[in-house]
């Protein structure tokens, strides 16, 4: 604060912050944070399905029993690949596609741009119909074009065999998620100022150099909205994996969104499902802490 | 500043009104609740709207079939019913998410596994025990009888109609490779020897996958349960009904031996709709996700009874079992009653009940369904001739006598059933041995008697 | 020419040549559904894939009109004609889009000003606790929210459905990004000037976020258009579900009619389409002045 403000004033912009803030917050608060308390304080119970059972208070029960149940683990690992991976790769895929079709016309750029986000805009339920063909054992177009190729002997069943299936979800995960980085990349990318990359250029910089000295930092925002953006996404292939896989085969897929939904509505333990996105959520805002962190920073 | 809180209210105000509009939009809900409301002052009043979901038995997805039975209904009670319109992909999830809400509706159709087992044991149907009298149980199917009823004596189910799961067989196939010889056209039946004869054939004609065990989830498991049971003899629960042993030596065998047969593969990227769907294009030359409603429309695609999408002919088999006698794996399906807390709803629903199941209705009920009638008379009236007048369920009536133990009424079923795919993904990822087909079966199994 | 970032001229020709191998693998899903909307059962269900139709049926979009019906609209005890249930499907997913954008632009406008420009007792928490629950998936609070709307009698309503939307900090955020950019000075003229909150937030605010408002009102609706967790736990009545809802209830048992299953698709994605692809312009110029300003 350059100057100290005077009390009465700063009490009137806080009333006039609130009341600007308040029907979002109604929002907010009633519908996102109010419900993760619930979830919070159901957490420390044996919370269940039946009407006849009363919810048991059993502290950390539930906290102790995630460490040993395999399956969890195993979800939390997929969980944790799946951002790792999707994360740069859409950021690098993005800026590769930028770089590529930034200096084109105004046809052919718009084509691009919006070829790239068709899938975002066609909705993850249709897409994975067409996913699902494409992957299949039997008939599916992967099979097809590299048996033609000669580059496999037997089909592959990408979405049955553990070693494909989390790699195949995320390939889907990532056409859903390129769209809006390559529009970001594309504007941020011509409005580098020109002037310095031809200076540089004079100087006879390389194009990697021109490239990480004068146009990365330039872009630097961009990337770390995106880095957000990406990461929020990665965490929503929730209708993917129900569609696709189940969490199966072996739990190569299973993730804790979808076993958050597989412990209360197939085994009817809220209290367990509930310390799992208790676990979750904590995850994600270490992230996103670790994130706004890197951008203040910067 | 004033300005912004005028604003404020406003956006509430239009926030409320709109919430108000939509509120009273889901009529269905809302118009029902008032008389409902009303209902107890009246004592042992009936309801004069009730509403049903029903899973696809059968005919029972279709809302032409299922509209005209309520209209008639209606029509002579007074008592509107509002339908709703289950998969079984979904299904269950919104049962559960509207238990969980509290807004169950109050009548549902679908069998045992869900009705008793699932709902029944966890106190959210009201006992229908009242409904049978020693007519109805001299009537009823003994073992269609007995799935309707939990341990303590409590029933939850009313059964309407009910048949055998069964597997099929692609016919030009078999003829082309020269293994029709192993099918026994008159009885529907074959042993373990019959069937690997013909797979290897079809295998050796075909290459690819004749057959898959599928196990990517959702429904279907009827058929992998069959067939591994049936291989070598083993069980899958205990005659209790109170324990999975599926752990037996006889199942682990069953597995090894599928596992090594060339031409049945292990496959958990399809469920039971995608098995039929690749019998029905051809790839696969058999679907062990079979039954009557099957044969009568495969595929569901309309594009003629018993045949394929190339014409070829489907004929329905029992599982393989070494003596080539099948114990199938039953489907029982009729009505149960959510406990909503409102005697006159719950007296409408039981109306209902009667009148679909117990009444000069029932054949009309049961034929809209596409299976057999789980009674042989209803108040009267014959059932037996239902089908009188249709070939191939007259033919299908071969399979019934081999009908099994209705063991999904077993403890923890629901939690039982994604143990027995997640053992079959397990199966099919390992590498085949004895020990690793073992350990799979151990713990799922395991932890199915867990529950 | 070529000197301009030294990029050779095979690159060039390589990157070309990815870039429209991709945009194929982009554009044939989409390419997949409407051309098996069209198509007949035999050729749908044919293990050999069909490139282009050979022949088109109406088949699919027939029996997906068929199938199950539901009342035009219900206000009250006022209820409108039986249509095809997919008609009612489509005005619930409109409605439910549209009132998430509308709701979800207002607040956000509001609220990303407030964070961005005003300095205020709990704003670092408030930010904070925002930021934190961007990234949360509705899977972790999906119990306590079925039971909440249970409670306020919204369960198998599509408010429950836009409600939690609205509640989805992202906007917030998006719309702090925008107000950042807007210069102080401006602000503190129009305060000297004696201008109202509200006249200054509509007069100068606005007008400067305003792509920022329409970038989010595309977002906002494509996000609520295709949400279909929410839907999936939240709506049950035949009446009450949205496009992509009401394709999956569709499904016979164990069985799967691609056709229907494409023709849904079609029809649920089609709408959304156009709407993105008529405010395009906007969109990407929207999305591009938040972000860069970070």
């Amino acid at each position: 604060m350059p100057q100290t403000v005077s009390p009465r004033l700063r009490r009137k912009e806080t009333i006039s912050a609130y009341l600007f803030l308040l029907p979002s917050l109604v929002f907010f608060l009633g519908f996102v944070v109010f419900p993760m308390v619930l979830c919070i304080v159901t957490s420390f119970f044996d919370a269940n399905m039946n009407a006849n059972k009363p919810d048991v208070f059993i502290g950390l029960a539930n906290y102790v029993e995630l460490w040993q149940d395999k399956v969890f683990l195993k979800a939390l690992v997929n969980t944790i690949i799946i951002v790792l991976v999707s994360v740069p790769v859409v950021c690098v895929f993005s800026l590769w596609v930028a770089s590529a079709i930034y200096r084109m016309k105004e046809g052919p750029l718009s084509f691009f741009r919006v070829v790239f986000y068709l899938p975002v805009v066609t909705g993850s339920v249709a897409v994975t119909v067409v996913w699902k063909w494409m992957y299949n054992n039997y008939y599916g177009i992967f099979n097809y074009l590299l048996k033609g190729a000669g580059l496999i002997e037997k089909n592959i069943n990408w979405l049955g065999d553990p070693k494909y299936a989390l790699a195949c979800i995320i390939i889907i995960l990532l056409t859903t998620s390129v769209g809006q980085p390559i529009v970001l990349y594309v504007s941020a990318l011509s409005n580098v100022d020109n002037s310095l990359v031809e200076a540089a250029e004079v100087d006879g910089a390389t194009n990697m150099q021109c490239f990480w000295r004068i146009k990365w930092p330039q872009i630097m925002p961009t990337t770390l909205y995106i880095l957000v953006i990406t990461t929020i996404n990665s965490f929503q292939c929730f209708a993917l994996i129900q569609l696709l896989t189940s969490g199966g085969p072996n739990y190569a897929t299973e993730t804790v969104m979808y076993y958050i939904y597989y412990t209360a509505f197939k085994l009817y333990r809220f209290g367990y499902g509930n310390a799992m996105g208790v676990i979750l959520a904590i995850f994600i805002a270490v992230l996103s802490a670790v994130q706004f962190r890197l951008a203040k920073e910067s | 500043m004033k300005k912004i809180l005028a604003l404020v209210m406003a956006l509430c105000m239009i926030f409320a009104l709109a919430a108000c509009g939509q509120s009273a939009a889901p009529a269905a809900p809302a118009a029902t609740e008032a008389p409902a409301e009303e209902a107890p002052a009246e004592e042992a009043a009936v309801a004069s709207s009730i509403s049903l979901w029903t899973y696809p038995v059968g005919g029972y997805g279709s809302e032409e079939t299922v509209k005209a039975i309520t209209d008639a209904f209606t029509a002579e009670t007074g008592i509107e019913v509002t339908v709703e319109y289950l998969t079984y992909a979904d299904g269950d999830d919104k049962v559960n998410t509207a238990l969980t809400a509290g807004q169950a509706p109050d009548l549902i159709m679908e069998g045992p596994e869900r009705l008793v087992s699932n709902w029944g044991a966890n106190g959210y149907m009201v006992d229908i025990s009242d409904m049978f009298d020693d007519t109805d149980k001299s009537e009823i199917n003994a073992a269609a009888l007995a799935a309707c009823f939990a341990p303590d004596g409590a029933a939850y189910e009313y059964p309407l109609v009910m048949t055998a799961h069964c597997m099929a067989v692609n016919l030009n196939a078999l003829k082309e490779a020269g293994a029709d010889q192993y099918v026994d056209l008159e009885s529907h039946t074959w042993t373990t020897e019959q069937f690997a004869e013909a797979v290897k054939a079809l295998y050796a004609k075909f290459g690819g996958t004749v057959g898959a065990v599928y196990c990517g989830g959702q429904g279907g498991d009827q058929g992998t349960r069959a067939l591994v049971n049936n291989y070598y003899g083993g069980t899958f629960t205990n005659a209790e009904h109170t324990a999975y042993t599926w752990d037996d030596a006889k199942n682990i065998q069953a597995l090894k031996t599928l596992y090594d047969m060339e031409g049945i593969d292990f496959d958990a990227a399809i469920v039971g709709g995608d098995e039929i769907a690749n019998f029905y294009n051809g790839v696969f030359k058999m679907a062990f996700c079979w039954n009557i409603a099957q044969q009568l429309n495969p595929n569901s695609a309309g594009t003629g009874e018993g045949k394929t999408l190339n014409g070829d002919d489907i004929v329905f088999m029992a599982f393989p079992s070494e003596d080539g006698v099948a114990n199938l794996q039953g489907g029982i399906w009729g009505l149960g009653v959510f406990d909503n807390g409102d005697a006159a709803k719950i007296e409408a629903a039981k109306t209902f009940i009667k009148w679909m199941c117990d009444s000069e209705h029932t054949p009309e009920a049961v034929r809209a369904s596409n299976f057999f009638a789980a009674r042989s008379a209803a108040e009267g009236v014959d059932l037996s001739g239902v089908w009188a007048d249709n070939e191939i369920m007259n033919e299908y009536t071969k399979l019934m006598p081999m009908l099994g133990d209705y063991y999904q009424v077993t403890t923890g079923w629901a939690a039982a059933r994604t143990a027995w795919w997640n053992m079959l993904q397990q199966v099919g990822a390992s590498d085949g041995s004895e020990d690793a087909i073992a350990a799979a079966v151990a713990e799922f199994c395991g932890q199915a008697n867990a529950q | 020419m070529s000197k301009r970032n030294g990029e050779s001229r095979a690159y060039r020709i390589f990157s070309v040549v990815v870039l429209i191998f991709l945009a194929f693998l982009f554009i044939f899903p989409l390419y997949w559904i409407l051309t098996g909307a069209l198509k007949t059962p035999a050729a749908i269900n044919s293990a050999t894939p069909e490139w282009v139709p050979s022949e088109l049926t109406l088949r699919n979009f027939q029996v997906l009109f068929s199938k199950r019906s539901a009342p035009l609209f219900q206000l009250g005890a006022l209820v409108g004609p039986t249509v095809p249930a997919a008609i009612r499907w489509l005005i619930n997913t409109v409605f439910m889009a549209v009132m998430a954008m509308i709701l979800t632009c207002f607040t956000a406008s509001m609220a990303g000003y407030a964070l961005a420009k005003k300095r205020f007792l709990g704003r670092y928490l408030l930010f904070s606790l925002i930021v934190a629950a961007m990234a949360l998936p509705k899977q972790v609070i999906l119990i306590p929210l079925i039971r909440e709307m249970s409670a306020l009698g919204l369960y198998d309503n599509i408010w429950a459905v836009i409600l939690p939307t609205v509640g989805w900090p992202f906007g917030v955020f998006l719309m702090k990004q925008f107000s950042e950019g807007i210069p102080g000075e401006m602000l503190e003229a129009a305060r000297i000037d004696g201008a109202s909150e509200a006249k200054t937030f509509f007069s100068i605010v606005v007008p400067m976020i305003k792509p920022g408002i329409g970038a989010l009102a595309i977002f906002t609706f494509i996000n609520s258009w295709n949400d279909y967790f929410m839907q999936l736990i939240m709506l049950t009545s035949s009446s009450n579900l949205t496009i992509s809802l009401g394709i999956a209830t569709m499904q016979a048992e164990n069985s799967t009619d691609y056709g229907l299953i494409m023709a849904g698709a079609a029809l649920a994605a089609v709408p959304i389409i156009i709407v993105f692809l008529v405010f395009q312009k906007y969109f990407t110029r929207g999305i591009t002045m938040g972000a860069v300003k970070g």
